[in-house]
């Protein structure tokens, strides 16, 4: 009880970090998303829960406007990163997504040496001065995806020799290497056992003291354990945002409570 | 005429073993092991394939046996001097056929033509009148064999038609009979068709053996008239009519690979760029309209290019280039062929990459620009890392194009074996050699004529070396991004 009442007085304190009003997401002809709108707070983790086709990837991914990639794709309303509309022309997709890193569903290293993965963001937007400095980088991030133990005498050897588990927490110390200000995590665990799951998790409850990180789950337990404000997506539309242990212990809405409990999904 | 009854049985075969087979269980399919279908099947190729079989069968060997019975009969006087058997078996071959027509237009019946002997004036003129014109009078002995070829050829097509008709429809009611609801009629085909395409795989293969072996010992004789040592080391190549010529590869190697490295200057480097701007870049109806555009390319007859080197390209690269940097006045040259060999194979290694830089994962792109890295970072630093072994296959297989090319060699670097760096020299390479050693007027069993083999089989050796350095690089990165 005790634990609850400090988590509610951070949420408080905390600055919104990204801010969505409206926002609708187009493939097509096809309406995505409907009138979404959602706060992501600064140093927080954000869940985004709902069955399967419901958008929350979708709506992830236009937090740092990855669905450029896809053609089709068209998003309207106004979404905003400390106080900024990202979509706006005069906004670089690549300066944003230096701002607003991402990890996805599915392990993807890249064919090259575990090091040389970690020191590509830090490389390319130049964020290091020396070799020392990129080493430093490297292992920090490293060591902060829990995985620098296992890979250490081994950084030159390709990342794709890698374990799943240890793929994936690869791409997470890639994402943190390029320090971002958000971390957009789209079903990081989907691929991984329960111990590396765990790992992951738990990688995720330190991440909040510098990120605000955002979760694509379909796991409630892993919503439950690692967030602290929940976002309920059903076909397209945002049926309810609100504190975590008030999403799961009293839902506010009907379908909330059903999916949650198991009946819809 | 006997392959048309032959599949007609097979397609009543066909029918038939169906409506049997229903037949079999009182028209419900269920009952049965198979489909209907198979039982047809099975009944149609068990009529059709042994039968097809033994035609081709009795076609290769008939031949064989009938001209063993008919040279029996000439006599080693009948070889004219300077002749041979097989010139003297032609005009037997020739003699039977004149023999067929003779028959029909004067309406002799068979014991006419029996009848018909050498010593019988005029032969000649008959003959030469139904278009078998012959060198001089024909021998008895000459003609005694081609009376032989020919009734053992008719009595050998007609004992063929009964055999093979017979094997049809032997098989055609051996199978019809066997058919009951539980026989496996399904497996028999599927067997069937199995033996079927190793068969069709082994055509390849053995064509392939069949390729080897011809060069090497073509090649073989070749060096029993002519030094291996000089053939691999000597710096000249200068063949003469009257023998004692200097077979030196070198000069003809070195023009090879000349125009083919340029041609890779050129057609490496665009290809990639188009590769790596339809995949990664053009829309999907820009690619739907430039990619065939581009392949069109590809089917442009090599003669065509030929004479754009040697109407446009050559005349061009003399005067602009050539003349004007004192580097010759030749408009035949190495660059010219390179240059339009290299605008060739553009296609091949341009629809290749892109194919491969397609198949790079879409997550690798994801991952890339996730972490904000721009287009053009993405596909220097991991779409192309990734399609590399692709791409290095794709730009080994232009080589090979390049080196087995000849026509754009002949028409645009002209014919003469020169070894030289400067590139707007005219040069020549293998393969237009092998063409003129083995067109030209010297003897086949000429050490002229055979370095052609050896020749080819250098080439061959050449690019089995590069196919096989691509499948080792091919390998090699495989190993390491997957």
């Amino acid at each position: 009880m005790n634990d609850m009442t400090r988590r509610e007085a951070e949420i408080t304190a905390t600055a919104i970090k990204i801010s969505a009003r409206n926002a609708q997401v187009y493939y097509g002809d096809n309406h995505a998303i409907k009138d979404v709108d959602v706060d992501i707070h600064d140093r927080m983790v954000t869940a985004f829960i709902g069955p399967s086709g419901c958008g929350k990837s979708t709506f992830l991914r236009c937090l740092n406007r990855m669905n450029d990639t896809i053609p089709s794709c068209r998003v309207e309303g106004r979404i905003t990163l400390d106080g900024e509309d990202i979509y706006d022309k005069r906004v670089d997709p690549v300066q944003l997504r230096a701002k607003v890193g991402m990890v996805f569903q599915k392990p993807n290293p890249f064919p090259k040496s575990i090091f040389d993965n970690v020191a590509y963001g830090p490389r390319i937007h130049g964020l290091t001065r020396s070799k020392a400095e990129l080493d430093e980088v490297v292992e920090t991030s490293l060591r902060r995806a829990a995985l620098w133990k296992e890979v250490k005498d081994r950084l030159h050897q390709p990342g794709t020799g890698l374990s799943g588990g240890q793929q994936q927490r690869l791409c997470i110390a890639r994402a943190i290497a390029t320090s971002p200000e958000v971390l957009l995590m789209d079903e990081p665990c989907s691929a991984l056992d329960p111990i590396a799951t765990a790992q992951v998790e738990e990688l995720i409850d330190e991440l909040r003291a510098q990120f605000s990180v955002v979760i694509v789950t379909h796991s409630m337990q892993q919503a439950a354990r690692v967030s602290q404000r929940t976002a309920f997506f059903h076909l397209g539309n945002l049926v309810e945002f609100g504190e975590t242990t008030q999403i799961f212990t009293k839902p506010r809405d009907p379908r909330t409570e059903s999916y949650i409990t198991g009946r819809i999904g | 005429m006997i392959l048309l009854v032959v599949l007609a049985l097979a397609a009543a075969g066909f029918l038939a073993g169906r409506m049997r087979a229903l037949k079999s269980t009182g028209g419900d399919p269920r009952q049965l092991h198979s489909l209907p279908g198979h039982h047809g099947q099975m009944v149609l190729l068990f009529t059709a394939v042994p039968a097809l079989l033994l035609i081709a069968a009795w076609l290769l060997i008939q031949p064989v046996v009938i001209e063993r019975n008919a040279a029996a009969l000439l006599a080693p006087a009948d070889i004219p001097e300077g002749s041979s058997a097989s010139l003297v078996m032609s005009d037997v071959r020739r003699i039977s056929d004149g023999l067929d027509v003779i028959g029909a237009r004067e309406g002799l019946t068979e014991a006419g033509i029996a009848a018909l002997g050498a010593d019988m004036g005029g032969l000649r003129d008959r003959l030469g009148a139904v278009g078998v014109a012959l060198g001089g009078e024909v021998k008895p002995t000459v003609f005694e064999a081609a009376k032989l070829f020919r009734t053992e050829s008719r009595g050998g097509r007609r004992a063929m038609t009964v055999t093979v008709l017979l094997t049809a429809i032997a098989g055609l009611v051996l199978s019809l009979r066997r058919i009951r609801p539980d026989l496996r009629a399904r497996n028999v085909s599927e067997t069937f068709v199995l033996a079927l395409l190793i068969g069709s795989s082994l055509i390849a293969v053995l064509t392939t053996i069949g390729i080897i072996a011809s060069l090497l010992f073509e090649s073989l004789s070749f060096f029993r008239l002519y030094p291996v040592k000089d053939f691999l080391f000597s710096l000249t190549w200068n063949p003469q009519f009257r023998g004692g010529s200097d077979l030196g590869i070198w000069p003809l190697l070195w023009g090879t690979l000349y125009v083919s490295f340029i041609a890779l200057l050129v057609a490496a480097p665009i290809g990639l760029m188009i590769a790596i701007y339809l995949s990664e870049y053009a829309s999907k109806r820009t690619r739907a309209i430039v990619k065939p555009a581009i392949e069109i390319l590809a089917g442009i007859p090599t003669i065509v290019y030929g004479l754009f080197a040697l109407v446009t390209v050559g005349p061009m690269l003399r005067d602009y280039f050539a003349q004007p940097l004192g580097l010759g006045t030749s408009s035949s040259s190495v660059m010219t062929a390179g240059l339009v060999m290299g605008i060739m194979v553009i296609p091949f290694v341009s629809s290749l990459s892109d194919d491969i830089i397609n198949a790079v994962p879409q997550s690798l792109r994801d991952g890339s620009l996730g972490l904000g890295a721009t287009p053009s970072e993405t596909i220097k630093q991991v779409v192309l890392p990734a399609a590399l072994p692709g791409v290095v296959g794709a730009i080994l297989l232009a080589a090979s194009r390049a080196i087995g090319e000849t026509m754009i060699v002949v028409m645009g670097a002209g014919a003469a074996a020169k070894l030289s760096l400067n590139p707007f020299e005219a040069m020549t390479t293998v393969t237009v050699k092998i063409v003129s050693q083995l067109t030209g007027d010297t003897e086949f069993a000429s050490p002229e004529t055979l370095v052609a083999f050896a020749l080819g089989l250098t080439l061959f050796t050449i690019t089995l070396a590069l196919n096989i350095f691509a499948l080792y690089i091919v390998r090699k990165y495989r190993e390491q991004y997957e």
